[in-house]
């Protein structure tokens, strides 16, 4: 359902893509964001947001608290708690982290299957265009990475009729703020249990700029998509009645499950009937 | 039990709903013949087939059950009874159908995932659902997946709850279904594995997608290869995947290729066919592979291009390294450092700074639209370092200015760098002359390309032990460096590359020199 864009090579026309871009907005801001651009619009979206306040702990939709993060530190340096509405792991960002999402009705990319692995591969064939030039860029499992560090994480969600590939990208990172997250038991067979000093790299020492990296993204994807860029007052439309899942986890809800040991997994979603 | 036989048989007459094959069955869905003749009374029920469980509706009445042997005479004796069931029958079935109850299972999700979590429901027992529309979300790894129904009917009962661990081919619900409705492909995800890496894009041809037969690529192309229709094959493999053994027992059923145990007379092709250890069968051994050029190579491509352009010379010159030699030996024996490693390369390098300061034409870059050379104020000299990504040539900076530790300590860090891509953009930029080490992987000759915008490029055989004559014409054996100086010939000639070349053999060969200069 995606509107006609201009043409583009051998005179196919491309699909349109709304670009959205934002500079330190809040993590949950920009997640409700998606989540509304993804359920409520037949729209193909680009969301980039470069750099997020405060540091926030992301979540992936399912997965136990207790086991990824540290809960004591983070209680008592009161780091807010977010749970995504799409899977895979957590993460914390602050303002070194850019993020760039793709938002995509299935008929969007010819021949591109709404699946998992094909939306993945995809997603890697496309950041190639952007990174190849400046380091040994590779799509290693589900993470994009310069050789053997990874730089950027990723997670998908897949609707009926519509998917999302949303990307946090590590330009730059505290590794202090590391601290608050436990090494996951779950992790890639490349991480080859390194920490994460030794497993990540930092975007900011193989680019010369942001800016560079996102013209980068916006370029490429301009190969495959007509972009245009979106107010984002424009975006932000008054429906009031849409409830995104992703929940920022409050005060509370850390310390039940401190107090009990962390044997619940919570945020799973109940039966909406 | 009439009913009973008479979906059965309704099911077998059906061939598009009972030939359709989807990822998560795990046997062919034939359903079971209706009971022999000469059974009055109700039959056991026959184990019932993975997907088709058949509904057992309460009024139906064994007094009823036909007694007559054939089945065209069930069929006569049924009639009626559809009428009575269609009346009867639940609200989710159309009138003049039956109800069936469906496993639905979880169907395939990629590649090596064998299981995922379900997260929520967005139906409840005795809702009613239309095809296509969402029951379930569950979590597949890094996404989150909605699951959508493949039928239109009513929701019978949830299997799994939020947080569990479904795997795939587990039964997520059951659901009423109206028999006769089209059975959608599986089209949640795709039925052929496919590795990471590989073209995002799905083969346009249908097969793949949605002939629904559980397969690899390579046994769909073997199939093809003895023309054989995949969906007639008989999978024995997990959730009834068709195995290439499948294929090609299929294909010798067909007399299409022979036994295995004959397959010595067979043509090589066929051979490896059969043999287990070849991943993809027919494909050719040397084949060509195509590389894009990126990173370092490309930028090679463009900076050798225009290199080629200028006019180089090329001077050779022997020094003799012996002193070079002892003096490596000190620097290590005094070293108490673990982490400095001496080699000859800093003091080449100094010594190199030694002699562009007397001729700082070779330290210069040239302008050809002005016709004016910049003589540069500091010596930045290049090291040409082969990594993994290609060829890449960081500079130290300032070598006038630093001393041989210092020298020694940069060339480390910048080897570091190199090595895990990590240099700097100022580290490759604003050389002002270039010493490629190549004799380091062999070589005793060069005729380096210039590394522009300079005017000069040294390169550096191995260091060779041959005989030479000393002062009083003895034979010894001699450390022996041969060296190589390219220059731009716009710009410098051979003269003053021979007295540059002179005033540093001069320094290596004799070290002390350097102190007697040194500021």
């Amino acid at each position: 359902m995606s509107v006609t864009g201009s043409a583009g090579a051998r005179g196919a026309a491309r699909p349109l893509m709304r670009l959205v871009t934002m500079s330190g907005a809040p993590i949950l801001r920009q997640l409700h964001l998606e989540e509304r651009l993804l359920r409520r619009t037949a729209d193909n979206w680009c969301v980039i947001n470069d750099g997020t306040a405060p540091p926030t702990i992301v979540m992936g939709v399912s997965g136990r608290v207790s086991e990824l993060v540290e809960i004591e530190p983070v209680l008592r340096d009161r780091v807010p708690v977010v749970r995504r509405y799409s899977g895979g792991g957590t993460v914390i960002v602050d303002q070194g982290t850019v993020f760039v999402t793709i938002i995509c009705d299935k008929s969007a990319v010819a021949g591109l299957q709404p699946f998992p692995r094909d939306i993945m591969s995809w997603s890697g064939q496309l950041y190639g265009k952007v990174f190849d030039r400046f380091g040994e860029f590779h799509l290693r499992e589900n993470d994009y990475a310069f050789s053997h560090r990874k730089f950027g994480g990723n997670a998908q969600s897949i609707t009926k009729n519509r998917w999302v590939h949303h990307t946090s990208f590590l330009w730059d990172y505290d590794v202090e703020n590391m601290d608050y997250l436990k090494i996951p038991k779950r992790a890639p067979e490349y991480r080859l249990a390194r920490n994460h000093t030794e497993f990540l790299c930092r975007m900011k020492e193989y680019m010369p700029s942001r800016s560079v990296f996102t013209d980068g993204v916006i370029t490429a994807l301009g190969e495959q998509f007509s972009v245009q860029p979106t107010d984002l007052e424009t975006v932000l439309s008054n429906d009031e009645e849409f409830v995104p899942s992703t929940k920022l986890l409050s005060q509370q809800d850390l310390e039940e499950i401190v107090s009990s040991k962390g044997s619940s997994s919570l945020g799973v979603q109940e039966v909406e009937a | 039990m009439a009913a009973w036989a008479r979906l059965a048989s309704r099911s077998r007459l059906r061939p598009s709903a009972s030939g359709v094959r989807g990822p998560p069955r795990s046997s062919p869905p034939v359903p079971p013949p209706p009971p022999r003749a000469g059974r009055a009374g109700p039959a056991a029920p026959p184990p019932p087939p993975p997907l088709r469980r058949l509904l057992r509706l309460p009024q139906v009445r064994s007094s009823s059950a036909p007694t007559t042997s054939s089945l065209g005479d069930r069929w006569r004796c049924l009639g009626g009874e559809r009428r009575w069931l269609a009346s009867e029958a639940s609200a989710a079935v159309p009138a003049g159908e039956a109800a069936e109850l469906v496993e639905v299972p979880l169907a395939q999700t990629g590649e090596g995932i064998a299981e995922c979590e379900l997260l929520r429901w967005f139906v409840a027992e005795g809702d009613q659902v239309d095809e296509f529309q969402p029951l379930c979300e569950v979590q597949s790894d890094k996404a989150t997946i909605e699951i959508t129904s493949r039928f239109k009917g009513k929701v019978h009962q949830i299997h799994f709850g939020p947080g569990d661990i479904v795997k795939v081919g587990e039964t997520l619900l059951k659901m009423i279904v109206g028999d006769s409705q089209i059975v959608s492909p599986d089209n949640i995800f795709p039925s052929a594995d496919k590795s990471l890496g590989e073209e995002s894009v799905v083969p346009s041809s249908e097969s793949n997608i949605h002939s629904g037969t559980l397969s690899t690529p390579a046994v769909r192309h073997l199939a093809k290869q003895y023309g054989l229709n995949i969906d007639e094959i008989v999978g024995t493999g997990k959730d009834g995947r068709v195995l290439k053994e499948d294929v090609l027992n299929y294909a010798v059923s067909k007399g299409l290729c022979r036994e295995q145990s004959s397959s010595l007379e067979e043509s090589t092709g066929q051979v490896e066919l059969l043999k287990e250890a070849k991943p993809l069968p027919g494909v050719p051994l040397y084949e060509d592979k195509k590389i894009v050029l990126r990173g370092y190579q490309r930028a090679m491509v463009k900076s050798m291009s225009l290199a080629a352009k200028v006019p180089h010379f090329h001077y050779l010159e022997e020094i003799n390294c012996d002193s070079l030699v002892q003096l490596k030996t000190a620097f290590q024996n005094v070293n108490k450092d673990n982490t400095i490693k001496h080699t000859f390369l800093p003091f080449l390098i100094k010594s190199l700074s030694m002699a562009l300061s007397k001729y700082p034409m070779l330290n210069s870059s040239f302008l050809e639209q002005t016709n004016e050379v910049v003589l540069k104020g500091s010596h930045n000299i290049g090291i040409a370092m082969a990594t993994t990504n290609g060829l890449v040539v960081p500079n130290i900076k300032n070598v006038q200015s630093l001393s041989i530790l210092e020298i020694t300590k940069e060339l480390a860090r910048l080897h570091e760098m190199a090595s895990h891509n990590k240099l700097s953009t100022a580290d490759i930029e604003g050389g002002t002359i270039t010493l490629s080490n190549i004799g380091a992987i062999g070589g005793k000759f060069g005729s380096p390309l210039l590394n522009l915008p300079e005017v000069a490029i040294i390169a550096l055989g191995r260091i060779q032990k041959l005989p030479r004559f000393d002062d009083d014409e003895n034979v010894y054996p001699s450390s022996i460096i041969n060296v190589t100086v390219g220059a731009d010939h716009r710009v410098v000639d051979g003269a003053m590359v021979a007295r540059f070349c002179n005033e540093w053999k001069g320094v290596v060969e004799k070290p002390e020199l350097l102190l007697l200069h040194m500021r």
